[in-house]
């Protein structure tokens, strides 16, 4: 079950880093896993559909679709290096036969349109087999041209580019419930843009202040409500979230809503504003919840309660006296994403070591995995781990201070219905599934 | 005590990443960088309200006489009373700014006038000058020079002092050097200077000492109007 991709296939650079993968997202059915990698490539992956002659081979995903999104580019006027880097990806609700997504490196979002091709014409009267023109005197009847099946083949296009709508990097995109419009957000700017128009967009949030020296809060993520497309959220680096109706105004400077909580005055540090700045929210799928992410924890707010977050919960605490040394390997900057499952039950988010941690709201309970090939054989059955605090130490325990902080996961996305999660661990993507799924067929 | 060498040491590394985010693909990245910023401004708010960090003497003319109040912030002021919050440092930065400079200026006058010295003697003849071996605001540069690895003890208050003044010179340095690169030459390579700071893209004004990381520009005009630690920001 666990699944690599196997880059050497697909990645002629030398550079080793252009493998990592930086997003990942499933699309709204489940059925297409979207990764994008530091490269500016696009792997999208396909479910098989499950048959009943190979029980055990259903539900994997296999190699859909690469492309390349984007390429690196310098811009002349202030002699910079634009990234390739595959920032965010996000898929359209289908509306026809083909799929679209969008995918944004710092400055640039493109709407991708993937269609599929398995029939060909064949019997054209006028050129042959090889589309050579034929010799008119050897034509003695005429033929009606039929579809012929043919490999499948997956077609990428380009059919949006959205370009220079941003100064600063972007780092959040989220298309509205309405299907019409999405956002971009940079770290001091949100535009809205239509799907269908790309040479202009609407700035709704604008936090850069008149003076650069006076500035301390740049934008961190956003996200649109999931049923109202008048709503959104964008949380910012001191760790506040910030709902904002488009109905208010055109533009949303002021909140509708302010999520914060006071900080805890005992756990003050030079580096408490780091460590408070969020690094992904994430509307449940209800709509009534949203999920943040910060250094240390995950923190479940309910909308409608603006003064703290209905439930906390710790990832990795025991990094809390470490922070300096994690300041200095410049892990403390780290931005870790968040995830629901289908039911808005149980919340994921990744840490180092290449482990990721689940946290079920109900049973209060939660477990940490580890992606990795060593404890991941194709249907082996993940076994929790831990990390101890100093004292009592079981076996198999990692200490602390034997955590690789280069092995990060940063990526996570879990199937919108089902029980399948995938995990990016730097340059492999692994595939998990509930054991109870397979299991029903 | 602890906490003030602990708040020194980082404000030394976070100057490291300002200085190393320039060389970055991709331009700087503002949100780290600001949060850098608010790291050193903790720090520094630590390290001087500690006890055993005695007021600066008032500042010597050191032979350049300064018009305008330049718009440098107070990071680089050592006798600034224990700070007001935020907002309000970058209001009360005129006053005590010049003074450092000049130091460094006074400094470092005889260090790079005539010849231009190797890359690394400027700064260690402007910290050797203060009787600071071992400034633990020499790790950025530990390339260069041998420094201990560990804070040094606590030094007695004069020397606390100078110390203070003597880090100070040497930051001033790094960027000065620095901001002497673009403005005084051709950038090599990619970077070009934002002389408005305005929206121009990161990694021009704090752009790389690209050539030689060590040289000393003592230019009054480039120091007095480049403000080391909001350029970092304002590049953007």
């Amino acid at each position: 079950m666990g699944e690599d991709t196997d880059t050497r296939k697909i990645n002629h650079s030398f550079l080793r880093d252009h493998n990592y993968v930086t997003e990942v997202e499933f699309n709204h059915t489940g059925e297409l896993l979207a990764t994008g990698d530091k490269g500016g490539r696009v792997v999208i992956f396909q479910r098989e559909p499950e048959s009943k002659n190979e029980p055990y081979n259903q539900g994997e995903y296999n190699v859909y679709s690469t492309f390349q999104s984007h390429e690196p580019e310098f811009d002349y006027l202030k002699s910079l290096e634009i990234e390739e880097k595959i920032n965010k990806i996000k898929w359209l609700p289908q509306q026809n036969a083909a799929h679209s997504l969008l995918s944004t490196n710092d400055k640039t979002i493109k709407l991708w349109k993937i269609t599929e091709r398995d029939k060909r014409p064949e019997g054209y009267n006028l050129k042959d087999e090889e589309g050579k023109l034929k010799d008119l005197s050897t034509v003695t009847s005429l033929q009606v041209p039929v579809l012929k099946p043919m490999d499948l083949m997956v077609e990428v296009t380009p059919r949006r580019i959205f370009a220079n709508g941003h100064t600063y990097h972007v780092n959040s995109i989220s298309v509205n419930s309405d299907c019409e419009t999405y956002m971009s957000a940079d770290d001091l700017r949100i535009n809205l843009w239509h799907l269908a128009i790309t040479d202009r967009s609407f700035n709704i949030v604008d936090i850069k202040p008149a003076n650069m020296e006076d500035l301390t809060e740049v934008i961190t993520a956003s996200e649109f409500h999931p049923h109202h497309c008048n709503l959104f959220v964008y949380s910012s680096s001191k760790g506040s979230l910030r709902l904002c109706d488009m109905r208010a105004s055109a533009l949303c400077d002021k909140h509708s809503k302010l999520y914060e909580e006071p900080e805890d005055p005992s756990n003050r540090s030079f580096f408490s504003e780091i460590i408070s700045s969020v690094s992904d929210v994430k509307f449940s799928h209800s709509g009534r919840y949203m999920l943040t992410r910060d250094y240390l924890t995950v923190k479940v707010w309910d909308l409608n309660m603006e003064t703290k977050p209905v439930e906390t919960y710790q990832v990795h605490d025991y990094l809390r006296s470490k922070l300096c040394s994690l300041y200095e390997n410049d892990c403390i900057f780290d931005k870790f994403e968040c995830a629901w499952n289908g039911s808005d039950s149980v919340i994921m988010t990744g840490a180092y070591n290449n482990f990721f941690r689940m946290f079920d709201r109900n049973t209060k309970r939660d477990v940490t995995l580890e992606a990795s090939r060593e404890s991941s054989k194709p249907r082996a059955i993940l076994k929790p781990r831990r990390v101890c605090v100093g004292g009592k130490r079981r076996k198999d325990d990692i200490s602390v201070d034997s955590l690789d902080f280069t092995k990060k996961i940063l990526h996570t996305a879990w199937h919108p219905t089902e029980n399948i999660i995938a995990i990016a661990a730097t340059n492999n993507l692994y595939i998990f599934q509930d054991k109870v799924n397979s299991e029903m067929h | 005590m602890e906490f003030k060498l602990e708040a020194h040491r980082i404000v030394s590394i976070s100057l490291g990443k300002i200085y190393s985010a320039r060389g970055q693909r991709g331009g700087l990245k503002l949100h780290k960088n600001l949060l850098v910023s608010l790291v050193l401004r903790s720090a520094r708010q630590v390290y001087l309200s500690e006890p055993g960090c005695p007021p600066e003497p008032p500042p010597a003319p050191a032979g350049h006489p300064e018009e305008e109040p330049p718009p440098r912030t107070a990071a680089w002021a050592a006798e600034e009373p224990p700070l007001p919050p935020p907002p309000q440092d970058e209001a009360g930065r005129d006053c005590p700014g010049p003074r450092p400079r000049r130091c460094c200026c006074g400094e470092n006058r005889g260090g790079c006038a005539g010849a231009p010295p190797p890359p690394h003697c400027p700064r260690k003849r402007s910290a050797g000058e203060r009787g600071q071996a071992g400034s633990p605001l020499k790790k950025p540069r530990r390339e260069e020079e041998e420094p201990p690895p560990l804070p040094p003890p606590p030094s007695p208050p004069c020397e606390q002092e100078d110390m203070e003044t003597g880090n100070v010179a040497s930051l001033i340095s790094i960027f000065g050097s620095s901001f002497s690169g673009l403005l005084s030459k051709e950038p090599k390579g990619r970077r070009r200077p934002p002389l408005d700071g305005g929206e121009a893209a990161a990694g021009t004004a704090p752009a790389e000492a690209a050539a030689e990381p060590g040289q000393i520009c003592c230019d009054e005009p480039v120091l007095r109007t480049l403000n080391p630690w909001s350029t970092a920001i304002v590049a953007f």
